[in-house]
Parts: structure tokens; C-alpha cells; sequence
């Protein structure tokens, strides 16, 4: 479904096309159909009133058909809205009232136009339950799934987590890094304020140029959740989309991989998969490692988005899951509620959030150490061994800052939850978080004037506390956005320059046993190493 | 033209004879290409591991070399064919006629050996058909890498088409001088071999078909010469590399001239030494004649002239007021042997040429070979230069792995050798199977050809000059 077309439709231009051409196959006049549908939409907007309409198309109508009993006749005489009007009767009072009447007249007007008009006078007809293909259409309002990840690298430790992660819930041979983390230097200088780290996986373009060229089709984007992934079963091996890739993501298998097929299969009973970690739900085999001979990248785990780990796995992915300082934000990018989406909008906000839900105390803590003290702001942060001054004000700031806390499924709400929970604690002890005798103290709000009352928190101090806080990103970016590849990975913080080097990371990937660079690996079974290179 | 006057029996002799110096050649290339053979089964059974190839990014290594540096050549140098075959049939240079064959008998073997390399730089060739067919409907609509191998297929079955059609006339002419073979197994008689083929390539022939044949293979003729530069090398082959945003030494509208006018240079020279080996065997001295070197040569050099100049479109773009990435891909042509040797090669081969328009003594057949030679390698070496290269200095180069490391295996070298084998050996059966040489270059020479005779010595004397510049 397409929102951005010109089209009048709600369903979008491919729709109204395809009305077009049904209009063009019955004898009637197509442009006045569609003419008169187009209208027929303005009218539900409330462009055009019912009279108008009815006027504008009379004679048209008498000359095509014969006959002009369309409901907006009333309203016509009357000058008044029609009390009902769906498109339906207008079918009926054509001719007759039978079925059979109902669709000759189908075919006289089209059955384009017919279902044009549906679509417009069902809008209109907000409690009429007539069949209405463009409201069910509209109803669910999404764009489908769009796996993706926000990523913030000035959270990043360098700690190599989630490549052994990645690595492990793989099976990935050494130094096949479907997940790589690396520090880099620009060599004229740049910013200190923020490190210089990248997390690379595959950037699940939406217009991946890797999927373009493949030769086959292995290389395909999923239609149900947008993630792009490799058949291992069609790949040739020709390794063409690791050549268009621009990122450098892709790991072919030159040799036969370490882990067996068998021990794939074992793996991912331990890990309590109901699939073998290998087909997804369509029955393709494209998670886990490659076998010999095709291409492999970073799946985005499709046995978890698939729910074959079980639900709760659903939207979330091994990297991020093992990332420490929870850099990575695994989620829906189509849906601005999703965890990325979230973070994005306000990294602060995100970053204090994941903060405070490792060093905010539990609501049961907290209501034990809070027995007995008085209820006045400070008795209560006094009372509290935990909860001090400014993470009071952080959780309030979060939720000043917050449409609804603790809404939805996505991961983010369990940390809200949290919080709302420690509120309720703090409620209930008699503290009234709403009130000025908290959050001016708290500089969550500006002390109102002598005769001014009170107006509630400032979200503008929220913020301000929370990017004091936090801290809030050098930039927001996509990698190499300007090749055009629609990547789904949004970064916050430094991005690199074209000059930009790699340089040693804080850890190195022999100490945590992965390989950095795979020709070293490979080399042992180059014929004729040479030792040399060109 | 030559004191002795060109026979029928000349251009017999390949097919009636059978020497000591070709059994030992036919040996030396049938195990120099076996022995690659076996190293191909190696690298089926062990993965392409046993190559020098590797991920390029982290991975530190280029993930296409020599294999696709060597296909690109293959496919340059079967353009040899094309360009005689234009120049005979369509602009009607009939000083080429006696190697046109030969030509287009280089484009097979070129092609073969080029369709070769597909498969042997593959990981899973087994699923050539079932992948790459079975989707053909979807993936022919953007994989640059499909449209290739439909021109690479197309343009296969038109040569060996047009092959075929003039292969007809000289059969059917020559049928009773051709060799046969019947040998006894076991006490039972066999059917003549050689005999199968020919009946089987001139089925239905009759001297009627003649003219419309020769129409016919005017028409096809055309359609590949459309074909190959514009589709082929000057189209799908550069194509690969040049639709890439993200390889600076690749991108860009220059990579379809460029490829073509190496593919030129290669052909020309493929054809020369081809032309220059036969001549040698079969004392063909006067049919294949200095004067058709001369003339090669000459075409050489013009190849070669606009080989340098897109390399300097390509130098000067690249380093004026570079981008950041394209300046170190700039930078490396300026400081990397694969690219100055090659260079200077033909650039030494130009100024040989260049100076024999001046000075003709200076030409002898020695020096077109050493040239031809030349260009050869330096066309190998730089369009394996070109695809390496392109992965050294890509525009997401942060990695520390990038620009990586690359030697080819002792697997990859040998395959070139390998294929170089094949393609003698299919010359090495074929000219003992057919005449490599056209009836009609021998009635062209002997000047009792029927066919319009004086559009032929028109053109003679439009042609007249290029041979004294
Ligand atoms: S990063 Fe984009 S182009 Fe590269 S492999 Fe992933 S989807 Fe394909
Ligand atoms: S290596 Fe496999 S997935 Fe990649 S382009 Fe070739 S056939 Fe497609």
C-alpha cells in the first residue's frame, strides 16, 4: 500500500488504476466513473458537500444512464446532508432492488467505480457497517515489519560481546565476523567529544545492492519482515554480492565450515529452538552458518524472529542481547514505537532509561528501606539508600518526557514499567510526584509567581536533565547513506570520515578468541602460499 | 602477394598431416591443462580456500582475482574473430580473408575458455543450471552478472553459428581431400569418424544455398559486431564493475570504452600469434602473408593508442580534484607495477608500431610477435591489476584489513596456463578436422573468386593505403 502517490484513492494509485482499467472494459464512460468517484472521495473528506456533488454530475449521469436516483439527489433538493448514503444504495436505486438489478448496474457504472464509491461513501459513513475494503485496508495502518537496529556507538565499550555472540549462536567459523566492531582514527583530526567506534553488521538495506546483483535470487529480502537474507540452498557462490555490498559484510565460506550440519543441529536444540536453526518459517534454509561454497552475512537471526526460540525472543537478536551497556536497539523500524524508533527520537531519554534500570532501585527495596520515613521529599531520599537526588530526578525527567510509560511490547516498556513501579512506591508512601514541593526542588518545573498557580512539570527541564544526564550524541546517521542503499541501521554518534583508519580497540579479538582478519585463517590453505602479496 | 600461388592443397595440409612436433605440442598442452584440471578437482573437493582469495573488508583479501582477471581476458581476446570478420565480410577488407578463420576460431576457444573460468571461480558450479536458469525470468532484469552470461552465451552460439554456415561451402568442396578415420576395434569395422562430422555439418548441402548463405552469414556477421562491442565487452563485461558506486577505480561511464579498446589490443594480438603459428607450421608463407601482419600490426597500434588515452582520461579524473576515495585508487595506478609495467608495455609496442609507419624496415615478424606478446601480458596483468584494485581501494575502506592482501595460488596460475592449453588444444583438433583457412581466401588470392569481382578491387585500392603508411 503506498501512501506517498498521488493517488485520490485511500488504497493508493495501483488500486485506482486498476479501477481504471475495469472502468475501460464496460461500455460506460470510464472518465466520468472515475471522475465521479474522485468526488465522490472529496465528498467524505468534506471538500465538496453532497449538493454539489449531486449537481456537478446530473447531467452527465442523466446522459450515461438514463437515470440519476443517487442518494445525493435528496440532498440536492434539500440543500442538506444525506442522513446515510452508502454507495450501495446508490447501486440500488439505479434500477430495481434486486440482486440482479444491483449488479447490472455494477456493470453499467463499472465495477471500478462501484468499488471506488464503496471505498468513499463507506469513510463517510463512520457507523454503517457496509463491506468497506478501503477502511479494513487503513485499519491496521503499518507498513508491514521492518527489522533494524539503532545503534549507539558512544554507549559502546568496545567489549567484542556481541561478536562472540554472534559468533556463537552461528557456529561461525574464525574470523567469519557477521558481526564487527572497530575503532578507528581520522587522520586530520576530529572530534574528541565522542569515541570513535563502529558496529557493523549487515546494514539490511532496503534497497540492497547485494540482492540486485545476485545472480540467483539466494540473495532476497524477506517479504514479511524486510530482512535480507542468503538461500543456501540456491546460492552459486559467485560471490557478486559480496562485491556490490559497500559495507564489507559479507563472509563467503571458502572451505568447508568448523561446525558440522549435526552439530548445528545440537546446538540449537540446547539453545531450545524449535526449528534446527537452519530453515526459517518459509521452510528456507537460511540462518546459521553457510556451508561450503555459498555466501554468508549477519542474519538478524531469523529463528528468533520467527519465534522458533520462542516468543519472547521475538524482536531481539543475539548481539544485542549480549551487549552490556545495551548499545544496540534490535526492533521494528517501521513502527515509531519500536525500541530503535524510540531511541532515536530521544537518545537521551533511551540512554537514561537503560541507565536507570541498572542502577534504580527495586520497588521492593525500596519500600522496605522507605518504611517509617516521613513522606516530604527529602525524608523520603534520605530514607532511601538508593534513590538519590538526581536519579529521582531522572526517573521523573524520563517520564515527563514520555507520551505514555509503559505501553506496548517492546523492550523499552519493561524498563518504564520499572520505573512506574518505584512511583507507585513513592505514591503511595504519600509522596505526590505531581506536586510543585517535588519537582521545583527537583528543577523539573519552574517555581510559579507569587498569584501564579502552579503549571505543572517543564518538559523542556526534563530534557535538559536528561542530555545532562546522558549525554546526547555527536550525530544520527546511516552508513555511506549517499550510495543509495536504504540501510536499516541507524547509528548515534561519531560518524566516520572517508579518511577514517582502523586502529587497536580496547579489546582485541584474539583475546576473547575470535580472529580479526580472516586471511590468516584462510591462508593455511592457500596452495602455494606464497607468503607474498601483490 | 607471394611468388607461389596459394592451393587447395595448402590449406589441406593440416588435416592430411600428422607430425612429430604436433603429437609433442598436443602433449605438452593436454598436460599442462590436465594438470589444471586436477587442481580444479582439488579446489572442488577442499572449497575455494585452496585459492589466494579471501573477504575483503575485515576479512583482508580481494574475493575476486586472477580467475576474473583471466575471464575478462579470455572473453577480450575471442574479439579477435569479430573484428577480422568485420573487417572481411562487412567493410570488405579481403586482406584479412585468409585468417579470418581462424579469427572466429579464436572467439570459440576464447569463449570456451572464458565460460571456463565461470565455473572454476565458482563456489557451488553444480548449480549453475538449477540457480541461475531457474531464476532466470527475475534475476536477468538486474544481475549484471546474468546479463553476461547471456551474451557471453549469445554471442557462442551466433559465432559457432556463422562458423558452421561457411564451414559448409569448404567441406562440401573439399570433402574428398578430407581425412578419414575407420579404424577396426575388435575385428569390427567402424564408420568412418571424421565422416560423421562432415556429413553432419553439411547435411542438405546443395550449391544453391551458396548465395543465401552468404547472406545469411553477412546478417549474423553484423549482429555480433553490433553485439560484441556494444553488448559484450563494451557493455556487459565492463558493466560488472562499472555499475558499482562503491569501487572508485571501477565506477563510472568510462570502464565500457576502456574495456573494449583492451579487448581490441588482446584480440588483435591473440590473432597474430595464432595467425604467425600456422603460417610457421604449414609453410603457409604465402597465404598467410607479411603483408597481413603489416596491416594487424597497424590495427595494433591504433587499439593500442586508444587503450592509453582512456587510461589517461582515467588518470587525469582521478587525480585533479580527486574525491578522498578516488585518490588513493588514482594513487595506486601511480605507484603499483601491475599497472606501470603493463603501461609502459604498450606503450613501448605503440611507439614500435609508430616507428615502422615511419621507417617500414624497422617491421619484421618477430618483433608483430614479441609486440603481440607483449600486449598479451600486459593485458592480463592489468585487468587482473583493475579487479583486485577495485577491493584495495573501495570507498568504505576503514577496515584495517583494507587494502588487502593477495597472491594467487599455485591453483590460480595454473589455470591460466591451463586455459591457454585448451584453447591450443581446440585449435590443435579443429585444424585437423577442418580447414582453418577459407576456400574462399585461396580463390581470393589465387583472383579466380566469381563474386563481385569489382567491388572487390574497389575496395583493394581503398585499403592500398593503409599498408604503405
Ligand atoms: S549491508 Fe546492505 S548491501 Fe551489504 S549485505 Fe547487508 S543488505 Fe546487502
Ligand atoms: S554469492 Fe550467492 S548470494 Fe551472493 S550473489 Fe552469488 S549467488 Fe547470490
Amino acid at each position: 500500500m503506498s501512501t506517498d502517490d498521488e493517488s485520490f484513492h485511500p488504497l493508493g494509485e495501483e488500486w485506482e488504476n486498476d479501477l481504471e482499467a475495469m472502468l475501460d472494459d464496460t461500455e460506460y464512460d470510464s472518465d466520468l466513473g472515475m471522475d465521479m468517484a474522485r468526488d465522490a472521495m472529496r465528498v467524505t473528506k468534506g471538500e465538496l458537500s453532497e449538493a454539489e456533488f449531486h449537481e456537478k454530475y446530473h447531467e452527465d449521469v442523466m446522459e450515461e444512464f438514463g437515470v440519476d436516483d443517487r442518494p445525493t439527489e435528496e440532498a440536492y433538493e434539500e440543500l442538506k446532508a444525506a442522513e446515510e448514503g452508502t454507495f450501495s444504495r446508490v447501486l440500488s436505486t439505479f434500477e430495481g432492488d434486486g440482486e440482479d438489478g444491483r449488479r447490472d448496474v455494477m456493470k453499467k457504472m463499472g465495477a471500478g467505480a462501484a468499488f471506488v464509491g464503496l471505498g468513499a461513501w463507506g469513510t463517510a459513513d463512520a457507523g454503517e457497517p457496509e463491506p468497506n475494503v478501503a477502511a479494513q485496508e487503513d485499519d491496521d495502518g503499518e507498513d508491514g515489519i521492518q527489522w533494524g537496529m539503532a545503534i549507539d556507538l558512544e554507549r559502546c565499550d568496545g567489549c567484542l560481546s556481541c561478536v562472540t555472540a554472534c559468533s556463537q549462536e552461528n557456529d561461525l567459523d574464525q574470523g567469519v565476523n557477521w558481526m564487527y566492531v572497530l575503532d578507528y582514527e581520522e587522520p586530520r583530526g576530529g572530534a574528541d567529544t565522542s569515541r570513535n567506534r563502529l558496529v557493523r553488521p549487515c546494514q539490511h538495506c532496503t534497497d540492497a545492492p547485494c540482492e540486485k546483483v545476485c545472480p540467483t535470487t539466494a540473495r532476497h529480502t524477506r517479504d514479511s519482515d524486510g530482512l535480507v537474507l542468503t538461500d543456501y540452498d540456491v546460492c552459486i557462490g559467485c560471490r557478486y554480492c559480496q562485491v556490490a555490498c559497500p559495507y564489507g559484510v559479507n563472509y563467503f565460506q571458502w572451505d568447508e565450515p568448523d561446525a558440522s550440519i549435526d552439530e548445528v543441529r545440537e546446538h540449537a536444540e540446547q539453545m531450545g529452538a524449535e526449528n534446527d536453526h537452519l530453515y526459517d518459517e518459509r521452510g528456507r534454509w537460511t540462518d546459521s552458518r553457510a556451508p561450503r561454497g555459498v555466501m554468508s552475512k549477519c542474519t538478524m537471526c531469523p529463528t528468533r524472529q520467527d519465534g522458533f526460540k520462542g516468543d519472547e525472543y521475538v524482536g531481539t537478536t543475539a548481539c544485542e542481547e549480549a551487549c552490556p551497556p545495551d548499545a544496540i536497539q534490535f526492533g521494528n523500524m517501521n513502527d515509531p514505537d519500536s525500541d530503535p524508533q524510540t531511541y532515536i527520537d530521544n537518545p537521551s531519554r533511551g540512554r537514561a532509561l537503560v541507565r536507570m534500570d541498572v542502577s534504580a532501585p527495586s520497588a521492593d527495596t525500596l519500600e522496605e528501606q522507605l518504611d517509617g520515613a516521613d513522606d516530604d521529599l527529602e525524608s523520603v531520599l534520605d530514607a532511601s539508600e538508593d534513590l538519590d537526588e538526581e536519579m529521582l530526578r531522572i526517573l521523573l525527567a524520563i517520564d515527563i518526557v514520555t507520551e505514555e510509560m509503559g505501553v506496548g511490547d517492546s523492550e523499552y516498556v519493561e524498563y518504564e514499567q520499572n520505573i512506574l513501579e518505584i512511583f507507585d512506591v513513592l505514591e503511595s508512601h504519600g509522596l505526590d510526584l505531581a506536586s510543585e514541593d517535588v519537582l521545583v526542588p527537583l528543577r523539573l518545573a519552574d517555581e510559579p509567581g507569587e498569584d501564579d498557580e502552579f503549571d505543572g512539570p517543564s518538559e523542556s527541564d526534563a530534557q535538559a536533565a536528561l542530555e545532562a544526564y546522558a549525554g546526547s550524541p555527536e550525530s544520527n546517521f546511516r552508513l555511506l547513506e549517499d550510495i543509495g542503499t536504504n540501510p536499516n541501521i541507524v547509528y548515534l554518534g561519531n560518524e566516520p570520515g572517508p579518511n577514517a583508519q582502523q586502529v587497536d580497540g580496547p579489546v582485541a579479538y584474539d583475546d576473547v578468541g575470535l580472529t580479526d582478519n580472516r586471511k590468516d585463517v584462510l591462508d593455511e590453505k592457500t596452495v602455494g602460499d606464497a607468503g607474498v602479496s601483490l | 602477394m607471394s611468388t607461389k600461388t596459394p592451393t587447395k592443397e595448402d590449406i589441406l595440409r593440416p588435416t592430411n598431416t600428422f607430425t612429430k612436433k604436433y603429437v609433442a605440442l598436443f602433449g605438452v598442452c593436454a598436460l599442462v591443462f590436465g594438470a589444471f584440471l586436477v587442481g580444479w578437482l582439488y579446489q572442488l573437493q577442499q572449497g575455494l580456500a585452496v585459492t589466494g582469495l579471501s573477504d575483503w573488508g575485515s576479512g583482508g583479501g580481494v574475493t575476486w582475482g586472477l580467475y576474473i582477471g583471466a575471464f575478462i581476458w579470455w572473453v577480450g581476446i575471442a574479439h579477435g574473430g569479430i573484428i577480422l570478420s568485420a573487417a572481411v565480410r562487412l567493410l570488405g577488407m579481403d586482406r584479412y580473408m585468409p585468417v579470418a578463420r581462424l579469427a572466429e576460431l579464436l572467439t570459440i576457444a576464447g569463449l570456451s575458455a572464458a565460460g571456463f573460468y565461470i565455473l572454476v571461480h565458482m563456489g557451488r558450479p553444480d548449480r549453475m543450471v538449477t540457480s541461475v536458469l531457474g531464476h532466470y525470468h527475475i534475476t536477468v532484469n538486474n544481475s549484471p552478472l546474468v546479463w553476461d552470461v547471456t551474451v557471453i552465451t549469445a554471442y557462442f552460439v551466433l559465432t559457432a553459428t556463422y562458423l558452421g554456415l561457411t564451414l559448409r561451402y569448404d567441406i562440401s568442396r573439399l570433402r574428398d581431400q578430407l581425412p578419414s578415420f575407420a579404424p577396426e576395434v575388435g575385428g569390427k569395422q567402424l564408420p568412418d569418424v571424421y565422416g560423421l562430422v562432415y556429413d553432419a555439418m553439411t547435411v542438405g548441402y546443395s550449391e544453391k544455398e551458396d548465395e543465401i548463405i552468404e547472406r545469411m552469414v553477412w546478417w549474423v556477421a553484423l549482429a555480433i559486431i553490433i553485439m560484441a562491442p556494444l553488448l559484450l565487452h563494451g557493455g556487459v563485461i565492463p558493466w560488472l564493475f562499472a555499475v558499482l558506486p562503491n569501487y572508485p577505480g571501477w565506477f563510472g561511464a568510462i570502464q565500457g570504452p576502456q574495456f573494449l579498446t583492451i579487448a581490441l589490443t588482446s584480440a588483435i594480438s591473440g590473432v597474430i600469434l595464432v595467425s604467425y603459428a600456422f603460417r610457421r607450421a604449414y609453410d603457409w608463407d604465402h597465404i598467410i602473408t607479411d603483408d597481413i601482419f603489416r596491416g594487424l600490426l597497424l590495427w595494433l597500434g591504433f587499439f593500442s593508442l586508444l587503450f592509453l588515452w582512456l587510461q589517461l582520461q582515467q588518470l587525469t579524473a582521478g587525480s585533479f580534484a580527486p574525491t578522498v576515495d578516488h585518490a588513493d585508487a588514482t594513487a595506486s595506478k601511480f605507484s603499483h607495477p601491475m599497472y606501470i609495467v603493463p603501461i609502459l608495455m604498450v606503450l613501448g609496442v605503440l611507439a614500435y608500431i609508430f616507428a615502422t609507419t615511419l621507417r617500414p624496415s624497422l617491421f619484421s615478424k618477430k618483433r608483430a610477435i614479441v609486440a603481440g606478446v607483449f600486449v598479451l601480458f600486459a593485458t592480463l596483468v592489468e585487468k587482473t591489476y583493475f579487479v583486485i584494485s577495485g577491493f584495495w581501494y573501495p570507498t568504505f575502506s576503514i577496515y584495517e584489513g583494507t587494502p588487502g592482501e593477495y597472491f594467487p595460488s599455485a591453483i590460480e596460475l595454473m589455470s591460466v596456463f591451463g586455459t591457454i592449453g585448451m584453447v591450443t588444444l581446440i585449435f590443435l583438433v579443429v585444424s585437423k578436422l577442418v580447414p582453418v583457412v577459407e576456400l574462399h581466401a585461396v580463390e581470393h588470392l589465387r583472383g579466380d573468386h566469381g563474386h563481385d569481382g569489382d567491388h572487390e578491387s574497389a575496395h583493394d585500392a581503398a585499403t592500398e593505403p593503409e599498408v604503405e603508411a
